[in-house]
């Protein structure tokens, strides 16, 4: 048998159902969203990390001009600093999606797919290894493609040898930058498929692991000697590319990802602590009465708050019943989610036990916690005070200089307002000022957190129009060899469609830094610079863009800045080209993404350099119309052209290839954005319900008393739908403006991780708008559904409603 | 009516006793200056005016309110002077508080309103506060409904489960304040008989109402009006 008071805290629990149920999913929402997030970012993070150990990576990836064979590797494995190495053969080829439509291509080419010791490949469906004359293609690729396992695909080589090829199964190659983002499909052959394509035996990568991968100093030094063991051996070195330790092809975006996620989750337990503190303490105002008279009947302090801690504690093990499974079901399937998108499996979907702990600390101690703020200060009042029917309902209203200002009593023009439902909801709303904040902090904190997250999203938006801004053409190609650019200009224009034209010149390059080491391969644009110019210049974000006067200079992404961080505005960067050193000085940084390293220097200065003159491998043009269709049409036009001409055209883009390549990069945080979004609306949307529904149960008996002077339903529930939209509109004006300054640091923070520079600023009217509109939805269904309830009591049962 | 009992120490001895509210129209003195003693065996009936003060008074004597200044004494304990722990403590142990909206718990039974006292106050195991309740339950005549709700409960008897509720701890004094004031006048007068029985135990009971025929029942009346004891018929008035 229980005590008494024990089975006061029981019936309170199951006889107060809706009570009941509002709280624990008020708590339950805030706790989910926690978890969900923590979760996510957790499994991220380690499961991530473990599975590109899994693959072993390379330290770095040494490219040779020509080839090697198997001697080599062997003799790079003996090497004292190198604990594995193994090589591939890449070469570029193109595919025919559709008749006529042809994609890049990365061909990859392994002695012995079942020994790979380095960047390890793994079969998924279809053939393995890849048989004779037959293809696989990388799982993330098949989507780029279009393709299915058996199907026959075209791939032509550079030296236009054509095969077709049948597709015979998927691999899974997570080394490289998945396709969809890159937007290169990468396929797999053997040697005698090469050979079936005309094309020599050898290898031309060497992929290294030194014998201290997690050291990037060292792994550098290590790559370094493979490199300049292999220039000894008479290898030419275009290009060596050194791996951050442990870091994905896609590390910047997963920064990105984890600080957004990191955020969200800070945001969600602020959310969640809130709309705990707020739902305690509205019940326990609600109980006010009850408390007053246990302590009429000798009940002491520490019995009571006893009672309401067990209380609150049900109630929390309730919610955490209900959060920690969803939550964790939630969290994976959001993280199976990313790791698609990063092409990677995830070996664990462990949730560290770490993140219960704190959905635990926060489910079960923060509403014991919660529940002592009011409970405490609800000490101040006398029992006769907590039983005294002149505070029916909640608060004394109307000591304050505020309550009589709001009275109206003084205010000429609210004299001719409606009682009944404005004065009445305005008053009411301001009843009892603690809650209003309680209720307005964790509606504005969601509501700014919602705009802020649609602000982002409007910001990423914008800085893909930054970064596609040097962009300025319809189409461009690149030659396989340089070209007299006055002729290719010539024979461009004379493709109907195409209106103008401009010419650029670009090679690879390196960053030689102080200490000797190189950095990976860079891309220098040389375009025309002046009034002609098509490229008038990228978005610069500090100094300037180039001038026709200009010698020298160079002007470098933000992200590179980022990566090389001893690098500044205004000093010096060796980059080396062909072989030899040349000095560049910075004159401005453009908004760019540290994985495709873009810098732009001018033509005549590069063309000078590098004794080509006049000549170019790059073609600009501007087209007539400039929908899809219209450009992918001259597209095609403007290459057959070329080709028929002589001129071999390697790779052709338009704006909007090119503009939805740039946009793939952040589609995933894209969608994160609006995941989170929603999982937001859902954690605000259900506490301004909870909250608001909580408010009305407690004034059932204010109800009955306005029924009972004559009130109909719809009046009573007017009085409590406006108060609520009152508040629900009052968060989103205080969100909306919280939302400029909270945008402003999540664009500084995800920019910094990504771009090495904020995001460009925007605001999203779309957030504010949606947001607007479900506060005012929510607002009246979380006021209009208990009032409902209420009124369809008779007066006898509302006013002896406790 | 009868005379108090010729007792040298009173259970309540109110010094001075001034209570200020700070309300909505300003500061409202409620008592002002009282002094009144009440001694063991009385049945003291307060009456006056609606604002007179007589609930301020009630919660005086039980300590649910605090004084501005004066002295209250009650039981021998200087009450004037305890914190609302102590006080809610003493009240479990020395008195019975009923009132007129019965205050009772919506949530618990009938028989679980009664054994709520002592379960604050600690002093039985739960079996023994069970059977002590049903007795109670059983003397104010409400025993067959000792699983029922209080809303299940008429007006009548929502007061006897609130008369019970007040004995629970068997304490030596019981003030009600305007105990039948929610009730009709047959099921008004079977409580006021009910506080006679009590009386007659050896209770000292204090109760406010505004009902005169109903203070014609106690052992001695005082008369309230703005906060000041003005007369009492028939009886010494400790003004």
């Amino acid at each position: 048998m229980l005590r008494a008071r024990w089975y006061k805290v029981l019936h309170d629990l199951l006889g107060s159902k809706t009570r009941t149920v509002l709280i624990v999913l008020s708590m339950a929402v805030g706790l989910f969203a926690v978890g969900i997030i923590l979760s996510a970012r957790a499994i991220l993070t380690e499961g991530l990390a473990q599975a590109f150990a899994s693959i072993k990576p390379s330290s770095g990836v040494v490219h040779t001009a020509e080839l090697f064979d198997e001697g080599f590797i062997e003799a790079v494995r003996s090497m004292p600093n190198v604990q594995e190495a193994d090589a591939r053969r890449s070469l570029m080829a193109r595919v025919e999606t559709a008749p006529g439509t042809w994609k890049n291509l990365t061909l990859f080419v392994v002695a012995d797919y079942n020994d790979i010791r380095v960047n390890r490949i793994s079969p998924q469906s279809g053939a393995w290894p890849p048989p004779d004359r037959e293809v696989l293609i990388e799982r993330a690729a098949m989507a780029v493609i279009g393709a299915q396992v058996g199907d026959i695909v075209t791939i032509k080589l550079p030296d236009d040898t054509e095969r077709d090829v049948r597709v015979a199964g998927v691999t899974h190659d997570p080394a490289q930058m998945p396709a969809q983002i890159d937007g290169t499909p990468y396929g797999y052959i053997s040697f005698e498929t090469l050979d079936w394509f005309g094309q020599p035996f050898g290898f031309n990568e060497l992929h290294v692991v030194s014998d201290r991968p997690e050291d990037k100093a060292w792994s550098q030094r290590v790559v370094n000697q493979v490199k300049a063991k292999a220039e000894r051996a008479g290898y030419t070195i275009p290009m060596t590319m050194t791996a951050d330790p442990g870091q994905l092809p896609m590390d910047d975006v997963l920064q990105g990802i984890l600080l957004l996620m990191g955020f969200l989750g800070l945001m969600s337990l602020g959310l969640s602590v809130f709309l705990m503190i707020n739902t305690i303490s509205a019940l326990l105002a609600q109980q006010k009465r009850q408390i007053g008279m246990m302590k009429a009947v000798g009940g002491r302090t520490v019995q009571i708050l006893g009672m309401y801690l067990v209380m609150v504690l049900l109630y929390g093990a309730a919610a955490l019943a209900l959060a920690i499974p969803f939550g964790t079901a939630g969290a994976r399937s959001l993280s199976r989610g990313m790791a698609t998108y990063f092409n990677f499996d995830l070996l664990s979907m462990d949730v560290p036990p770490q993140t219960i702990l704190v959905q635990l600390a926060i489910g079960l101690v923060l509403p014991v916690l919660a529940s002592l703020i009011p409970f405490l200060s609800g000490l101040r009042i006398s029992p006769a005070e907590a039983m005294s029917s002149y505070t029916m309902g909640r608060g004394r209203f109307g000591l304050s200089w505020f309550d009589r200002l709001i009275s109206g009593a003084n205010l000429w023009f609210t004299r001719g307002l409606p009682v009944r439902s404005l004065l009445l909801s305005l008053r009411n709303t301001f009843r009892s000022k603690g809650r209003l904040a309680l209720t307005l902090i964790t509606l504005t904190l969601g509501s700014a957190t919602f705009i802020s997250v649609f602000n982002v999203r409007a910001s990423l938006t914008s800085t893909v129009d930054d970064m596609m801004q040097w962009f300025a053409c319809d189409i461009y190609i690149t030659f396989e060899r340089a070209y007299r650019g006055d002729e290719v200009e010539m024979q461009a224009l004379n493709v109907p469609g195409v209106t103008q034209t401009d010419i650029m010149l670009q090679l690879p390059a390196r960053r030689v830094r102080p200490d000797g080491s190189e950095s990976g391969m860079l891309y220098l644009f040389a375009p025309t610079v002046g009034q002609q110019a098509l490229i008038s210049s990228p978005a610069i974000v500090s100094g300037r863009y180039l001038l026709p006067e200009d010698q020298n200079a160079i002007v470098v992404p933000t992200g590179f800045l980022l990566d090389e961080p001893d690098l500044q505005l205004g000093g010096d960067v060796v980059m080396k080209l062909y072989g030899r050193e040349r000095t560049f000085t910075i004159v401005g940084t453009f908004v760019g993404t540290s994985y495709l390293h873009m810098f732009f220097v001018n033509y005549n200065y590069l063309a000078r350099l590098t004794d080509r003159a006049g000549e170019t491998d790059s073609l600009l043009a501007i087209t007539a119309a400039h929908d899809v269709q219209s450009v992918a049409a001259t597209s095609r036009r403007l290459e057959e052209h070329l080709q028929d001409v002589g001129l071999r055209v390697d790779t052709v883009s338009t704006m909007q290839d090119e503009r939805a390549q740039a946009e793939v990069i952040f589609d995933v945080i894209v969608s994160l954005l609006l995941a989170m979004a929603l999982l937001l609306a859902l954690v605000g949307g259900l506490g301004l319900m909870g909250t608001m529904s909580i408010n009305v149960l407690e004034r059932t008996r204010e109800i009955g008393v306005l029924r009972a002077i004559g009130a109909s339903n719809r009046a009573v529930a007017q009085v409590f739908i406006l108060e609520a939209v009152g508040i629900g509109v009052l968060s989103w004006f205080l969100g909306g403006l919280l939302a400029v300054p909270m945008t402003k640091v999540l664009n500084t923070a995800l920019g910094a991780a990504m771009l090495g520079q904020p995001l460009s600023y925007a605001f999203s009217m779309q957030g504010l708008w949606l947001w607007l509109a479900a506060v005012i939805v929510l607002s009246v269904a979380a006021s209009f559904i208990p009032a409902r309830n209420v009124t369809r009591l008779t007066v006898r049962e509302v006013l002896a409603y406790e | 009516m009868s005379s108090r009992t010729a007792s040298p120490a009173p259970l309540i001895d109110l010094r001075r006793v001034v209570k200020v509210y700070d309300g909505l129209g300003g500061r409202v003195t409620a008592l002002k200056g009282m002094d009144l003693q009440v001694f063991p065996g009385e049945f003291l009936v307060v009456t006056g005016k609606s604002g007179s003060g007589k609930t301020t008074l009630v919660n005086v004597i039980t300590a649910l309110d605090r004084l501005t200044s004066g002295e209250a004494w009650v039981a021998e304990a200087p009450i004037h002077s305890y914190g609302p722990e102590k006080a809610a403590h003493w009240r479990g142990e020395t008195l019975g508080v009923v009132f007129q909206t019965f205050e009772l718990l919506p949530t618990l039974t009938v028989l679980q309103n009664v054994m709520l006292p002592m379960d604050f106050a600690q002093h039985l195991p739960v079996r023994e506060q069970a059977r002590r309740a049903m007795h109670l339950l059983e003397q104010v005549g409400i025993a067959e409904h000792a699983r029922k709700l209080p809303a299940g409960l008429s007006g009548g008897q929502q007061q006897r489960l609130s008369i019970a509720r007040a004995m629970a701890n068997d304490p030596p004094l019981l003030v009600a304040d305007e105990p039948t004031g929610s009730l009709d006048s047959v099921t008004a007068a079977a409580v006021i008989d009910l506080f006679e029985e009590l009386r007659a135990q050896g209770r000292t009971i204090v109760m406010v109402t505004h009902d005169l025929d109903i203070a014609r029942r106690g052992s001695r009346t005082v008369t309230l009006s703005d906060g000041m004891l003005v007369g009492s018929p028939g009886e010494a008035v400790h003004a």
